[in-house]
Order: structure tokens, then C-alpha cells, then sequence
């Protein structure tokens, strides 16, 4: 957790705003003293009640993703990681496998089509047919899978991220 | 004396489809039979005159490929303009033809600009808003203001001549007009310098957005000439600055507004198809004269009704309409550009206009390149602060050295009024230098220099569906955590706006019927297959032709597609036109002929695809899916066709073959618990099974007596095989039908799918060896998959024969069935054994066909020719004779 915080400029005001903001959301939870490191979680209710995410399709996975214990329940170092992830500096490779991790639903470290066909659900906001959606996952699959085992590696997505150059470029926020 | 010549055949032929009337007119006077009407003619005689020549040259321009892949088409028109007009000037003694500003900004830059906003990229052009904004509006003032007080320095400091009598405003009014970059110069040198998207849209957009900076500059300070600088109060710079802002806001509003009206419009033109290209045009044009009207950037209104009219417009219309307003706007754009460089020649031969100063000349020449580096590196220092992708160094030679000046520059310093601008003939004489030298010499070296800075390229990969889909993912990503943070960034604007788009806009301008179309990722989908079958044709079409569709036009149908779309690509060959917009040729499920070609198209499609995806996954699971989708097509067809069978007397037969089968399926199931992942493809398979024969049959009425039997027998065992799945070798007596090339590879395929591809595997290891395999990391996965594979085939190698046994009895126990139909069994029992063999001896050699995949581009021309004709002709014939025996 914390050595992945050392590719940030030690830019403290911008430390601040991400703690502030991070205490904003559960004022009564987080204290403002974080010297003797309380043991704090942001439960995920408190994340995907924000009324701007009501319509985000990934808030949930984004959620689960960052947060340690995996049920999205954030504490202050998930919620910095997360920036430190989507941050220009974070190398391209960490970017990818987070981005991977986002896709994997599962989590079994292979993106397969149950995968894809809950990402493109999400996406469409479940306007396509069934049959719609497979297709197109299996197009998916078939563009970037070179192993050819019916799902996408985490080598597989990462070879098709090169590929396209400005790709993980725009996997940026710029805070 | 071309000039001549062409007007006389001009008038020819007005001449002739005038005649009637001529004749009307002479027999109520005196009896002429023909009559002289240069005078009535006269005007659009020109108009046509001159754009046949230019059409003509640029006929002659292509005709050789070195000439125009070294200078670009806007340098040549140029000088033959200057040819030309030499050409009149000697002729007539007098400078008869030049561009007149009136004819330039009412005819022939609104089709430029409509061009260029309606196939903008737009989501490019919003990703760079930003940038583009500055370079457009600070970019632009510091420009002008700098090259005016510059110019004014110099004319201060002695250096020139004393008759150009010019104040500061002159100097201000004539840098503001020759500052702005010209949309027309850089799209016609871009285009053919394929500069990577950012850039070019920087650049481009620029151009465009720079008009309102540009129309206020010059109105303002030509009212300030025209005024004196002694009423010049500080209100007017007041207003001045108010007038900025109203001219680019009102324009863009009024943009908007008729983009809105387009968009309504068209949603309701359902029933008036052939009139819905004109809505388009007309809309445009209106809001560019509105615009104008009120003295509100017109440009800007044009850019922005077709920006965003375009997803709504597009989505409404019918395809024809889409083809027709692409290339009409194409072809507009395309001969009001030639004209107008073709007059920027001719008018600069006009000597009596010209005034020569070389300070003037040569300083402004040196300041507006200046200026607009210096103007360039500064900003970007600036933006690259905020921009996710900063520009670098090479970037901004490209931006600095691509602000080209253009006609908008010329049309404007000739509407200077001579009376009250005294310096107008220096300011003309050196506008015309300026665009000369912007457009020939800068057009000429940009594309060397963009070689030698080794400038990243637009690469044309080609769009794949994870791009669109991580696209869109990767938005909501990013806008989640934009939302977490409270930081309300340029993606949570983004998805605010699609949030909007969603609910309301959408659900108001497009169609219902349009609207679920719409959907991006199905959109992308449907392109990329299009694009695939395209290309496929293009390069074994010969399979198709081959395979007789039922659909005889779609051979003709699909090359002319197809060239149409390489034309599209030609001719607005700049990067930003990206192969998803040109290439939407066939919408999903429009009408039944689309579905049908479509349908068509796919099944050769996949045929090579499927081949090397095969030929190494026994996870294979796409061509059933892709022939579910068939099923949707035919349902009626086969419906209709189940009824009839139904009715037959074969339908004891049916039965019983069924029950039978169903108890070996039972079996088949079990035994193939141990190997879940095949298990599920195969039962999906077998509905298909049912569709392609009634396909088959409605495809040959000839053969459908015969074939009505042998469809009864295969239709019931095709149902109960749901549970068996595709192992029976009887299922492959779909094949006797000729015409079935497209699903026939995927019944062998799904028959024994690891034997049937890996007898395919014999000429991918033998092509494979003179090919290197450029990815090495892939050998680890081959290696574990083989191991992997090597362990789960056992089961299923095993189930192959022993299906064979269970159903031999089975279909031999058919005496009802029609007499053909047994041989055509042995005939399939006999292609597995074959393939079998060759599977075995092949089957350690199987992890090398994964990296088949990777080579798949290189095999693409070797495969329709190898491998389809070698697998279903032969069994195909195989068949036939089988079944004439």
C-alpha cells in the first residue's frame, strides 16, 4: 500500500483534498486525526448512495476492485491507491491490471465471457438481446485472444493495450 | 484559348437543350430556326465552364501518381490558375475573372465547412476542445495583434515605402485578417500528409474555430478605420469585446438551434425518403445564411449544426440517404475547393490591383511565421499543464509550420474598401504572397518535413470491438471516480452530457425504431463484420461467386461497396476520417434484403476464421452462435417448413429415430461429463442444424423434392440431437445440397471439431514453417495448453468413434426414409475416418496451429483458397455422388 504512494510528488495539498474528500463522505466515520492510524472502512452503501453514481454502471466494481477485502468497503489507503493507479505516473503495467481486475468479475484472473457479457450489460444498460450480447462478447474474445483458450489472460489484454497506443493514455484523471 | 474552346462547347451544349424555346420564340417574330442567346446563357455558361476545367485538371493532375504524391492538388490549382488567368489576361487584355468575395462566402465556403463539421470526429474534436479553443481564440488575437503592431514598427521605423499610407488600425485590421489560419488551406495540404488525429484535429479545428476571432477582428477594426482613430472611444473597445462573444456564442447557438430543427425533421421523413439528403443541405445552408444575416459567425454555425445534427441525422435516415448525402457533400466540398485555389491563381495575375512593397511583403512573411511559433510553443507550455497527452516539441513544429493562410484571407482584404483603407493595394499584393507562399511552399515541404521528423502517423488500424468497448468502459471508469473524488473533470461533464443525450435528446430526435439501434458496441459489432465480409469478398470472392447465393446481385452489390468505400477513404484520406464512419454501409435488420446480404456476407465471412480458430480450440464456440443469429432471419422460413414436414408421412420415421437417439444422447451426455466446456456449444448447435436446412432449401427449389425427404429425416433427428449434440456423422447429410457453401463447414466442424480441424492442420504446419512466428511469448501458452489439451482430449477423441457406432444402427434402421439417404451416411462415415487418421498423426503438432492466430492476417489470402474449397467442394461432391448412386 504505501510504497505505491511514493511514485506521487509529494504534493501534500493534493493529499489533503483526497483526505478531505474521503472524509466528506463519511463525516461521522472518519476523524480527522490520523496520526495512530484508526482502523476506518467506508462501507460500500455510502459509496454507491452518492446520487452522482446512481447511473455509473462500474460503481460497484470499481469499488470492489480498489478496496482491500474485496466487498468495497474502502479504507483511506484503498481510496489513495486508487488515485495513485489512475494517476499519469503510475506505470502503464499497473494501470492495465487494474483495469483487467475491473473487467474480471469473477476474479478468476481470466477475463471470460460471462465477464464480458456483464461488462457489455453494464454498458447498454441491458438494451441488447442475450443473443446480442454474445455475439459481440464472442467478437471480443476472438479479436484479442491469442492463446485461443475462450478467454482473455491478463497477457492477452495487456498485449492487445499495447497494440493500441493511446490506449491506457486516457486512463488518466487529472484531480 | 482553353478558355475559349470550353466556353464554346459550353455553349454548345446549353445551346442545344435550349434549342425548343429558341425555336418557340423565333416563330411568333420572324421565321429564325436558330437564335443566338449568349446573353441569356451567359452567367451559368461561365459557372459550368469553369468548374469543367477545373474538374478536368484535376483529372489530369491524377493522372500521374508522382506529380501528385510530391506537390500537393491545392499547389497545382494554384498555379494552373495562375496559367489560366495569364491565359484571359492576354487575351482580353483585361483581368476579366477573380475571386469574388460575395461568390466565396455564399457559395463556396459553406460546402467546405459543412463538409468538415459533419464527418468531424466528433468525439476527437471533444477531447481536444480545449486545446483547440486557445489556439483558436488567444492563438488568433495574439496572431493578428502582434503581426499588426509588428508591421506598424516597421512602417514607423522608416523601413517603407512612403506610399503606404497605413496607421496602426490599418496595420491591426490587415494582421487580423492575414493571421487566421484558413480551413480550406489545411485541409487540403492535411489530407494528404496523414498527420496522427490530435494534431490534425488541433490544427483543423483551429481553422475552423478561429473564424469568429477572425470576423469580429475585422469588422471591429474596420469600423475603426473607417471611423478614424480620432472617434474611437473606449466604449468601442468595450463593445468590441462584447461583439466577440456574441458572434462565436450566437453562431454556435444558431448552429445548434438548426441542428435541433435538422434533427426533428428528419425523424419524421419516414415516408418521403428521397427528400431527406435535401433537409440536410438545406438546414445547413440556411443556418449559414442566418448566421451571416445577423453578421454572426457563420462558419461556426455550419461547423457546429453539422457536429451535432450528424448522430441524430444519421441515425433517422434511411442507408441510401446516408450514401447520398456523404457523397454529395463530398463532391460539393470537393469542386468548391478546386474552384477556389483554381481563383486564387487566376485573381493574383491581376496586376492593376497589386502594389508592391517588399518590406511589407517580406516582414509580414517573417512575422506571421514568427508569431505563430512563438504564438504555438507558448500556449502548448500552457496546455500541456492540463492536457492528459501533452504536446511535444515535434507537435508543435508541425502546428507552427501548418498554419496555412488561405482564400478567407484573400475574400477579405479584397472586400477592404480602397477609399477608406489607402494601403489596400500593398495589403492585397501581400496577402496574395502570403497565401502563395503558405500553401506552395509550405504545402510542398510539410510532407517532407513531417517525414524527416518522423511525426507520428495516423495509423490506420484497423477499429476493433475492445477498442469501442473499453472506450466506453474506461469513460465510466473514469467517471465514477471522478464522482468518488468530487472532482467534476472533463469525464464526469462527458457522462453527465450522455446522461442527458440518453434521456432526452435522443429519445426526442431519433426514431424509436433508430433508437435502439443506436447502440454503440452493437454498431461497432455490426461495422467490424461488414468491414471483414468486405474485405473477404475483395479477396476470395471467387468462394463466394462459387457458392451461387441465393442472392444473385450480391457479388455486384458487395464490390460496389466496396469501392465505394476505398473511394471514401481516398478521397478524404485524412486520418480523422475514421474507417467506422465511412464504413457503414448495411444497418442491421433495416429492411429483410439487408438481412438477408448480411447474412449472406457473414457466412463466407466466417468460413476462414472459423477454419484457423478451430483448428486449435476445442473451446470452440462461435459459428453456432452466429448461425442462432440466422435463426431470427429464417424462423418464418423454417416454420413454414417444419409445418409441411410435419404433415408428411415421414413423420413416423422421425419419431422413432428420435426416441432412439434421444437414449444415445443420454449416454453421450454422460460420458461426456468428464469435458463440460465442449458440452455447451454443441447443444446450443443443434437448433441450427433445422434452420440451415430449411435455408438450403428455399435456396434450390429444383432439388426440393429430394430434398424434402432427406430434410424430414435430418429435421428430426436434428431436434432431438439437442441432446446429443453434433457428434453424429448423420447430421452431415445437410451437405448434398450444392448451394449450402456457407454452413456446411461449420456442420463438419461441429461434427468432430477436433479431427476436422486438425486435418486442416496439415497445410497450417506446413505454411507455418516459412512464416516466422513473431510473438514468442506465446510458445509458453502453447506449450501448457497442449499439455492441457493432451489431457482432456482422451474422453473426447473416444467419443468420436463411438458415436459412430451408436448411430450407425440407428440411421441404418431407417427403412422408411428415402432410399438416398443411406448412402449419404457411409459417405459421411467415411469423411471422419479419414479426417481421424489425419487428426491422430497431426495431433501433437495441434499447439502450434495457436499461433495460427497470429498469423491469421498473412494466412488470410492462403485460406479461402486452401482451405475452403479443399474441405466442403470435395465433400460435396462426395455427397452428390454418394446420393446419385
Amino acid at each position: 500500500m504505501g510504497n505505491k504512494q511514493t511514485i506521487f510528488t509529494p504534493d501534500l495539498s493534493f493529499y489533503c483534498r483526497l483526505f478531505y474528500r474521503y472524509r466528506d463522505l463519511a463525516p461521522q466515520l472518519v476523524p480527522l486525526d490520523y496520526t495512530d492510524k484508526p482502523d476506518v472502512t467506508l462501507p460500500y452503501e455510502l459509496i454507491g448512495s452518492m446520487p452522482e453514481l446512481k447511473d455509473n454502471p462500474f460503481r460497484q466494481r470499481i469499488a470492489e476492485v480498489f478496496s482491500e477485502d474485496g466487498e468495497g468497503n474502502m479504507t483511506l489507503d484503498d481510496f489513495l491507491d486508487m488515485f495513485s493507479v489512475l494517476s499519469e505516473m503510475a506505470p502503464r503495467d499497473l494501470k492495465a491490471y487494474y483495469a483487467f481486475k475491473i473487467y474480471d468479475f469473477n476474479n478468476d484472473d481470466y477475463i471470460c465471457k460471462s465477464d464480458l457479457e456483464k461488462t457489455v450489460n453494464k454498458l447498454t444498460r441491458n438494451e441488447l438481446t442475450p443473443e446480442e450480447v454474445s455475439l459481440a462478447c464472442d467478437k471480443v474474445i476472438d479479436e484479442a485472444d491469442l492463446d485461443n483458450d475462450g478467454k482473455l489472460s491478463l497477457e492477452d489484454f495487456q498485449h492487445m493495450i499495447i497494440r493500441a497506443p493511446d490506449f491506457l493514455s486516457t486512463f488518466h484523471i487529472r484531480i | 484559348m482553353v478558355m475559349q474552346g470550353d466556353r464554346g462547347r459550353c455553349c454548345r451544349g446549353t445551346g442545344a437543350i435550349q434549342g425548343p424555346h429558341g425555336d418557340a420564340g423565333g416563330l411568333g417574330q420572324v421565321l429564325g430556326l436558330l437564335r443566338w442567346q449568349w446573353q441569356e446563357v451567359q452567367v451559368p455558361c461561365l459557372v459550368a465552364a469553369w468548374i469543367l476545367v477545373a474538374s478536368l485538371a484535376k483529372i489530369v493532375f491524377h493522372l500521374s501518381r508522382k506529380v501528385t504524391s510530391i506537390v500537393p492538388e491545392s499547389c497545382l490549382l494554384i498555379l494552373l490558375g495562375l496559367g489560366l488567368g495569364g491565359i484571359v489576361l492576354a487575351v482580353a487584355k483585361k483581368a476579366e475573372y477573380q475571386l469574388e468575395p460575395n461568390m466565396f462566402f455564399l457559395f463556396l465556403l459553406p460546402p467546405i465547412v459543412l463538409d468538415s463539421g459533419y464527418f468531424m470526429p466528433s468525439r476527437l474534436f471533444f477531447d481536444n476542445i480545449g486545446a483547440i479553443l486557445t489556439y483558436a481564440v488567444v492563438g488568433t488575437l495574439w496572431n493578428s495583434f502582434a503581426t499588426g503592431v509588428a508591421l506598424w514598427g516597421l512602417h514607423r521605423a522608416g523601413l517603407m515605402d512612403p506610399g503606404v499610407k497605413a496607421g496602426l488600425m490599418d496595420f491591426l485590421l490587415f494582421g487580423s485578417l492575414i493571421s487566421a489560419v484558413d480551413p480550406v488551406a489545411v485541409l487540403a495540404v492535411f489530407e494528404e500528409v496523414h498527420v496522427n488525429e490530435t494534431l490534425f484535429i488541433i490544427v483543423f479545428g483551429e481553422s475552423l474555430l478561429n473564424d469568429a476571432v477572425t470576423v469580429v477582428l475585422y469588422k471591429v477594426f474596420n469600423s475603426f478605420v473607417e471611423l478614424g482613430p480620432a472617434h474611437i472611444h473606449a466604449t468601442d473597445y468595450v463593445k468590441g469585446v462584447v461583439s466577440f462573444f456574441l458572434v462565436s456564442l450566437g453562431g454556435t447557438a444558431v448552429g445548434l438551434l438548426f441542428a435541433f430543427l435538422l434533427a426533428l425533421i428528419t425523424r419524421f421523413t419516414k415516408r418521403v425518403r428521397i427528400i431527406e439528403p435535401l433537409f440536410v443541405f438545406l438546414l445547413a445552408y440556411v443556418a449559414y445564411l442566418a448566421a451571416e444575416m445577423v453578421s454572426l459567425s457563420s462558419i461556426l454555425a455550419v461547423t457546429f449544426c453539422g457536429i451535432c445534427c450528424k448522430k441524430y441525422v444519421e441515425a433517422n435516415i434511411s442507408q441510401k440517404s446516408r450514401t447520398t448525402v456523404k457523397y454529395t457533400m463530398k463532391t460539393l466540398a470537393s469542386s468548391s475547393e478546386t474552384i477556389i485555389f483554381m481563383f486564387l491563381g487566376i485573381s493574383a495575375v491581376d496586376t492593376s490591383k497589386w502594389a508592391w512593397d517588399t518590406t511589407l511583403v517580406l516582414g509580414t512573411l517573417l512575422f506571421i511565421l514568427l508569431f505563430r511559433a512563438v504564438g504555438v510553443v507558448l500556449q502548448t507550455c500552457v496546455l500541456n499543464r492540463f492536457r492528459l497527452i501533452p504536446l511535444d516539441r515535434i507537435d508543435q513544429v508541425v502546428m507552427s509550420y501548418g498554419g496555412l493562410r488561405g482564400a478567407v484571407a484573400f475574400a477579405l482584404v479584397i472586400l477592404l474598401d480602397g477609399a477608406k483603407v489607402k494601403a489596400k493595394d500593398y495589403f492585397v499584393a501581400t496577402t496574395i504572397v502570403v497565401v502563395f507562399f503558405t500553401v506552395i511552399v509550405q504545402g510542398l515541404t510539410i510532407k517532407p518535413l513531417v517525414t524527416w521528423l518522423k511525426v507520428k502517423r495516423s495509423d490506420h488500424h484497423k477499429p476493433t470491438l475492445n477498442e469501442e468497448l473499453h472506450e466506453h468502459a474506461f469513460d465510466h471508469i473514469l467517471a465514477a471516480v471522478e464522482d468518488i473524488v468530487g472532482h467534476h473533470g472533463y469525464h464526469y461533464w462527458r457522462d453527465k452530457w450522455e446522461q442527458f443525450d440518453k434521456k432526452y435528446l435522443s429519445q426526442l430526435l431519433m426514431r424509436k425504431s433508430a433508437y435502439r439501434l443506436r447502440d454503440e458496441i452493437w454498431d461497432v459489432y455490426y461495422k467490424l463484420n461488414i468491414r471483414d465480409a468486405i474485405s473477404f469478398v475483395d479477396q476470395g470472392g471467387h468462394v463466394l461467386s462459387a457458392a451461387k447465393l441465393a442472392l444473385p446481385s450480391m457479388p455486384s452489390r458487395t464490390s460496389m461497396s466496396e469501392s465505394s468505400v476505398t473511394n471514401l477513404l481516398r478521397e478524404s484520406g485524412s486520418g480523422a476520417c475514421l474507417d467506422l464512419q465511412v464504413i457503414d454501409t448495411v444497418r442491421s435488420r433495416r429492411d429483410k434484403e439487408d438481412a438477408v446480404m448480411h447474412h449472406v456476407l457473414r457466412g463466407s465471412l466466417y468460413k476462414p476464421r472459423r477454419r484457423y480458430k478451430a483448428s486449435y480450440s476445442r473451446h470452440f464456440i462461435s459459428p453456432d452462435k452466429q448461425e442462432r443469429q440466422d435463426k431470427e432471419i429464417f424462423r418464418q422460413n423454417m416454420k413454414r417448413r417444419l409445418e409441411t414436414f410435419k404433415s408428411t408421412k415421414h413423420n413416423v420415421c422421425s419419431s422413432k429415430s428420435k426416441a432412439r437417439l434421444k437414449e444415445k444422447g443420454r449416454k453421450k451426455a454422460t460420458h461426456r461429463v468428464p469435458h463440460p466446456p465442449t458440452i455447451p456449444p454443441y447443444l446450443a448447435a443443434a437448433p441450427v442444424l433445422v434452420m440451415v436446412s430449411s435455408d438450403e432449401e428455399e435456396s434450390n427449389s429444383s432439388e426440393t423434392e429430394r430434398e424434402d425427404d432427406e430434410g424430414i429425416v435430418f429435421i428430426a433427428r436434428a431436434t432431438d440431437e439437442v441432446l446429443q449434440g453434433k457428434k453424429t456423422p448423420g447430421s452431415l447429410d445437410v451437405c448434398p445440397s450444392p448451394c449450402i457453401i456457407p454452413p456446411s463447414p461449420t456442420l463438419a466442424e461441429k461434427e468432430l471439431p477436433w479431427k476436422g480441424d486438425q486435418a486442416d492442420l496439415a497445410v497450417y504446419v506446413s505454411s507455418e514453417t516459412t512464416k516466422i512466428v513473431p510473438v514468442d511469448m506465446q510458445k509458453a501458452w502453447n506449450q501448457s495448453i497442449s499439455s492441457l489439451e493432451s489431457i482432456a482430449s482422451p474422453p473426447g477423441i473416444e467419443t468420436g468413434p463411438q458415436h459412430k457406432r451408436f448411430t450407425c444402427p440407428v440411421l441404418e434402421e431407417q427403412p422408411q426414409s428415402a432410399s438416398q439417404v443411406t448412402p449419404e451416411q457411409r459417405s459421411c462415415f467415411q469423411f471422419p475416418s479419414h479426417v481421424s487418421k489425419s487428426s491422430r498423426s497431426q495431433s501433437d503438432s495441434s499447439p502450434d496451429g495457436t499461433e495460427q492466430q497470429e498469423l491469421q492476417p498473412l494466412m488470410a489470402a492462403e485460406e479461402p483458397n486452401r482451405i475452403v474449397p479443399s474441405t466442403e467442394p470435395r465433400w460435396l461432391i462426395q455427397f452428390n455422388r454418394a446420393s446419385h448412386l
